[in-house]
């Protein structure tokens, strides 16, 4: 990790106009960049699946057994009318994504993500 | 008698399968342990009497992609032809530590911890060229995983149609209801692949879907 508080989470919150401007790579590499230093990174919308597909072949490529195990992806989804509203499809409101290690428990419903993140012999909730 | 009416039967699918002369592949997608390879094996082992590849309760047993080419089947004199790929399972993170619970030593774990990893590059990158997949899922687990939503997000972008097997309802703890109630706008069949039970459901909806 490098956080400067040893057990410190530290959590990046993108807005999607933040990301509109950066390539596919460039996106990647930045999360896998935060979250191999033990971040937490909360983007405001998705990634297509293309770059999802794409940052799991990254973090495969930096995946070090002893220091770093790969990560964690949880998204929260969003209704979206469209045809002047007559019809509604699902989108993605936010993306966690986080280190495997730290983002231990995760308790999914469809408008709610609670996440318990382990920090050593500390805990952080995240709801 | 019924062996004879079963391998009829399985021509005649794969007769409609090939019947327009593309050459198909067939990828079988999945998380690790939701056994892709023991359906692979019951799929071959119908169709050319050998199994595929070695199955194991280890996770990421199959660590590269295994294909079977050229499975050839002589029907009313006309030859079919199709291949089946086998890929490791996809997750988004590899913890060496989970082999060690199955008695392998610290540096074999280690060790399947990155062949894991290079085996997930590779199946990611065998979605370029599989022309029809069969999404194998735990039918005993949560089904809404993002590797799954990673692997149909990328299908249905690249158009390749795919079929969701719901994996060991022989197992009391399984849910295919589960599934199809997660997937609703998908084709999901139930199969326990260890048994061969309900495969043949399974061609008919490979048929639908891929033919």
């Amino acid at each position: 990790m490098d956080n400067t508080e040893p057990n410190a989470l530290k959590m990046d919150f993108l807005s999607s106009d933040a990301l509109r401007t950066r390539t596919s790579l460039e996106k990647i590499s930045m999360i896998v960049d935060k979250v191999k230093d033990g971040d937490i990174v909360v983007i405001e919308g998705g990634l297509t699946p293309e770059e999802e597909a794409e940052l799991i072949e990254t973090t495969m490529r930096e995946i070090d057994v002893e220091n770093f195990m790969g990560i964690d992806i949880y998204t929260l989804e969003k209704d979206k009318s469209s045809f002047f509203g007559l019809s509604k499809k699902k989108t993605i409101g936010i993306t966690i994504i986080g280190p495997a290690n730290v983002m231990k428990t995760v308790k999914k419903r469809s408008n709610f993500l609670s996440m318990i993140a382990n920090l050593g012999d500390s805990g952080a909730s995240l709801h | 008698m019924r062996k004879l009416f079963r391998r009829s039967f399985f021509k005649n699918i794969f007769n409609k399968l090939i019947g327009k002369n593309k050459k198909l592949k067939i990828g079988l997608y999945g998380h690790p342990n939701s056994g892709k390879t023991t359906l692979a094996n019951t799929m071959t082992n119908d169709w050319i009497g050998k199994p595929l590849g070695l199955v194991s309760e280890i996770p990421h047993e199959t660590r590269r992609v295994y294909r079977q080419e050229h499975v050839q089947i002589e029907y009313n004199g006309t030859e079919l032809d199709f291949d089946i790929v086998d890929t490791p399972g996809i997750a988004t993170k590899i913890d060496y530590k989970n082999f060690l619970e199955y008695g392998l030593s610290e540096e074999e774990a280690k060790e399947r911890a990155k062949e894991a990893t290079k085996g997930i590059i590779e199946a990611i990158k065998w979605l370029d060229d599989v022309t029809g997949v069969l999404l194998v899922v735990d039918a005993t687990l949560d089904p809404l995983t993002q590797a799954n939503i990673t692997i149909m997000g990328n299908l249905e972008a690249r158009k390749i149609p795919f079929v969701i097997v719901a994996n060991k309802i022989d197992l009391p703890e399984a849910s295919s209801e589960r599934i199809v109630s997660v997937f609703p706008q998908h084709t999901v069949v139930p199969v326990s692949a260890l048994h061969g039970e309900n495969t043949a459901d399974l061609y008919q909806a490979m048929v639908d879907k891929f033919n």
